[in-house]
């Protein structure tokens, strides 16, 4: 039951919370001693219907929860260590500059459509990973950078080969981004991997039929004999299936869940747990592990060019009151820009201090006097930021709408946007438009600070040479920490850079954190056995379910 | 009447036209659009050149005259392109799709007009005032509730509280209850109202006093010789609620969290998936189309009056 987060005690406020959630972890670990039950479905629901699940495309969640249970990965990446073990490939050798990593393949497995997965398989799937394939309209993935080629070089070894280091790329293998499907499912176009019988992957789990856009069913796969190599279970999974149902709506949701229609479901909010709880059902939270749940400034917009004035916003900021307003003991406050449960995190809690008195004061150090009406102003213009909610996090809206009021407090005005996503998605690349931007990403490895703010990927912060044709703000420092982390072959120093990479975002005051973002689930009491991986994607491989 | 159909046929692929050059120049002036909106989004995490790249995939840099034209050739052809969002051809989603929201309507429609015949007889029947009026004022008190919560309420009561029906996985039958009760109301409304001041319009002429005076019934009165005549008003609004049914079932299948072209249309509009969205625009205008003219060859049979004007205009 490693599964269930405790963050809430790290406070002094939550330590009742958390003494009530230990005692539920322990009498579940009492009933997780009791020998798995084979058979039975999991009924699941799922907020919102799959898109695209070409495997890159994975990270959206509800693709996620699908792709888990119907493709493995070469490697494990163990959610309590963070370590890579071996799964499909039994063991690695990577060269000492990490552009070389050759991998042993565990024999006997297939595709459940009978194709071995071999090299060349997996050979198949890296090569359109990471170069995509534009002919059949293939994405590159974005965990995997620098790919060069990859070799076959005996039915059960595979080399990749990379233009530069790729230090990211081991963990890179064990993401749902990299869930081996069949070479004839690569074959398909890229427009038909909507269908989820077009799938085929080596999991515990095969498609069996879906009504596109209300329900899946996938059944258990009988021969599957390869689970990751430190689970004891190895064999095929307990449940004789699962069945996928979409349900947009929360109370519907939680209402099917505590009238026993369904056993688990995805996307609690946290004003909803108290009921679910209640009733003597569980809330699974499981961590992202990635870049915090913040809000980002773009610099290129002449209100936030300041570095005095994004120190005032960030000192403006008051997390413990969003988290304990609006969220429950499983959304901890930020204490640096990724989670605490992430590689790398150092505690930066002191740079985060809530202190109106510092805002105001940097504020009027910085040119900004109050207004009549209660505004800052500088030659005539106001200080009034907007932001546009984030419809994938967590009530997003009322987070921003609490730092809006927090904010009004020192004479600074932000307006929190909801637009459709067309114009939600043209605004967001224009810093004048939309000055402050909502970010989180998660993934378990260092790389995921360079994904957000480097200019080619994510780009958060909106550089020159990214995703704003027009703009002018280039950090190169930043930049450069950021590139050394995605190619650094020694990983205690890698873990040194992604320190310091927290430490200038924070003294540069680019980003305020706000909290770690979970996902939330919520299960009836006689379903055990949930696993999550390191960014808190459900596994049913190990689920059971006892008696009701 | 072939002439008059067929000139109404081609008025048809004229208003199809129009329908789709509007909603083809609507689409495109909004800002953004689906591809953008798909991966420009920072799950996807990719560089603007393999967003470019993208794009030149799904034709989208081609200038907005040629787009127009494939677009309107391919359509000519049946085939509708590509869902960006969902990942799969316009053709399948519209066939799983299509199928469950006709059913819903259908049987929403059935149930409303029986509910407004209904309310509209014991109306006009009503022995007392009071009654009457509680009866006159039920259609504006149910145009007032909105579906969403009208939804939601009964799944809570007859589902969650008194488990009569699941909400997941119910049989087919039961799959319909809760949705099809949800629908009909907003439909039942205005046919109630309008039925009711139409039978009371019909009630006030000669012909009534008549056939009341050579002793028939007032139940049968108002069975054989005013309902015929009342029809006709409440029949030309059809075209009307058809498009009530279509918003009605946006919510409905949202809320009940089944398959159809409602939801189709709700996801469609929030990723600007334009492909789709054509389609269901189209789709939607011969709908119009179709009962409208559905609606003006079956007039002639309810009031005959009508069979001479129209062998006039054609």
């Amino acid at each position: 039951m490693s599964s269930i987060f405790l963050p809430g005690a790290r406070h002094l406020a939550g330590a009742a919370l958390s003494a009530l959630l230990l005692l539920g972890v322990s009498s579940m670990a009492l009933r997780a001693q009791e020998t798995p039950v084979q058979g039975g479905t999991l009924v699941y629901l799922e907020q919102q219907a799959h898109t695209n699940l070409y495997p890159p495309a994975g990270g959206f969640y509800p693709n996620s929860g699908i792709l888990n249970q119907i493709t493995d990965k070469l490697t494990w990446q163990n959610p309590e260590t963070l370590e890579n073990e071996p799964w499909l490939a039994e063991s690695w050798e990577i060269n000492a500059d990490a552009t070389e990593y050759t991998f042993k393949l565990r024999p006997g497995v297939t595709f459940s459509d009978g194709t071995p997965l071999d090299a060349a398989a997996v050979a198949k799937n890296f090569d359109t990973f990471g170069l995509g394939n534009k002919e059949l309209g293939y994405p590159v993935s974005e965990v995997i950078t620098n790919y060069d080629h990859s070799e076959v070089i005996d039915p059960l070894t595979v080399k990749f080969v990379f233009k530069a280091p790729a230090p990211g790329f081991l963990q890179g293998t064990s993401v749902i981004g990299s869930g081996l499907v069949s070479p004839k499912t690569l074959d398909l176009p890229f427009n038909e991997l909507g269908d989820a019988t077009k799938i085929i992957g080596s999991g515990p789990f095969v498609v069996e039929s879906e009504t596109l856009g209300q329900s899946l069913n996938l059944k258990a796969r009988e021969d599957y004999a390869w689970g990751p190599k430190s689970f004891e279970h190895q064999g095929r999974a307990y449940l004789d299936a699962i069945q996928y149902i979409v349900t947009p709506e929360d109370s519907v949701r939680i209402g099917a869940l505590l009238a026993g229609q369904a056993d688990f479901i995805r996307q609690i909010q946290a004003y909803d747990e108290p009921q679910v709880e209640a009733q003597g059902y569980l809330i699974h939270s499981a961590p992202t592990r990635g870049v915090n749940n913040n809000a980002v400034f773009r610099p290129d917009n002449p209100l936030v060019a300041d570095i005095r004035v994004r120190q005032a916003l960030t000192a403006a900021t008051n997390t413990d009151e969003i988290v304990k307003t609006l969220f429950s003991s499983h959304y901890p406050k930020a204490t640096s820009v990724i989670a605490s449960t992430a590689l790398g995190y150092v505690d930066l809690s002191a740079k985060l201090a809530y202190d109106p008195e510092k805002a105001k004061t940097l504020l009027d150090e910085a040119g900004w006097a109050v207004g009549a009406d209660g505004i800052r102003e500088k030659d005539g213009v106001k200080l009034e930021l907007s932001v546009y909610e984030s419809l994938p996090q967590p009530q997003s809206r009322a987070t921003f709408q609490l730092v809006s009021q927090q904010w009004a407090q020192v004479g600074v005005k932000l307006n929190v946007l909801a637009g459709d996503a067309g114009s939600a998605t043209t605004d967001q690349l224009d810093p004048l438009k939309t000055p402050v931007r909502s970010a989180m990403v998660g993934r378990a490895d260092p790389d995921v600070i360079k994904s957000n703010f480097y200019p080619t990927n994510r780009d958060a912060l909106l550089q020159k040479g990214g995703l704003n044709p027009n703009a002018q703000f280039v950090d190169e420092d930043l930049n450069k920490l950021l590139l050394a982390i995605a190619s650094e072959p020694d990983s205690a120093k890698r873990l040194e850079l992604t320190g310091e990479a927290q430490v200038y975002l924070l003294d540069k005051a680019y980003v305020i954190p706000f909290f770690e973002e979970p996902q939330v689930f919520a299960g009836a009491p006689y379903v055990h056995g949930i696993g999550f991986d390191a960014v808190a994607r459900p596994s049913f491989y190990n689920t059971w379910l006892s008696p009701r | 009447m072939t002439r008059n159909l067929l000139n109404r046929i081609g008025q048809a692929a004229i208003v199809l036209l129009l329908a789709f050059t509007a909603s083809f120049l609507l689409l495109q002036a909004l800002p953004g659009d689906a591809l953008l909106i798909k991966y420009q989004n920072p799950e996807m995490g990719l560089s603007p050149e393999q967003i470019a790249e993208i794009r030149v995939l799904y034709g989208a840099d081609a200038p907005i005259w040629a787009q127009y034209g494939n677009t309107l050739w391919n359509f000519l052809q049946g085939s509708f392109g590509y869902s960006v969002q969902a990942g799969v051809p316009v053709n399948t989603l519209l066939a799983t799709n299509l199928p469950p929201t006709l059913r819903l309507a259908s049987l929403g429609l059935v149930f409303a007009i029986l509910l407004a015949g209904l309310i509209a007889f014991a109306a006009t029947l009503a022995p007392f005032a009071w009654l009457r009026n509680l009866l006159v004022s039920l259609p504006a008190l149910l145009v007032s509730v909105p579906v969403f919560w009208l939804g939601i309420m009964l799944i809570q009561i007859f589902s969650f509280r008194f488990r009569l029906v699941p909400i997941i996985n119910p049989s087919e039958f039961q799959s319909l209850i809760l949705p099809v009760a949800t629908l009909a109301v907003p439909i039942t409304a205005p046919l109630a109202q309008i039925l009711i001041r139409s039978l009371d319009e019909v009630q006030t002429q000669p012909f009534v006093a008549v056939a009341r005076a050579k002793g028939a019934s007032k139940l049968w009165v108002l069975w054989r010789h005013v309902l015929r005549n009342a029809l006709l008003p409440v029949l030309t609004i059809a075209g009307v609620l058809f498009g009530e049914l279509l918003a009605g079932a946006v919510v409905t299948e949202t809320v009940f969290g089944i398959n159809g072209i409602g939801r189709v249309t709700e996801q469609a509009v929030s990723n600007q998936d334009t492909a789709v969205l054509q389609a269901i625009v189209i789709l939607a205008a011969l709908g119009f189309v179709v009962i409208n003219l559905l609606v003006d060859l079956a007039a002639p049979f309810i009031d005959p009056r009508l069979k001479r004007s129209i062998g006039a205009t054609a």
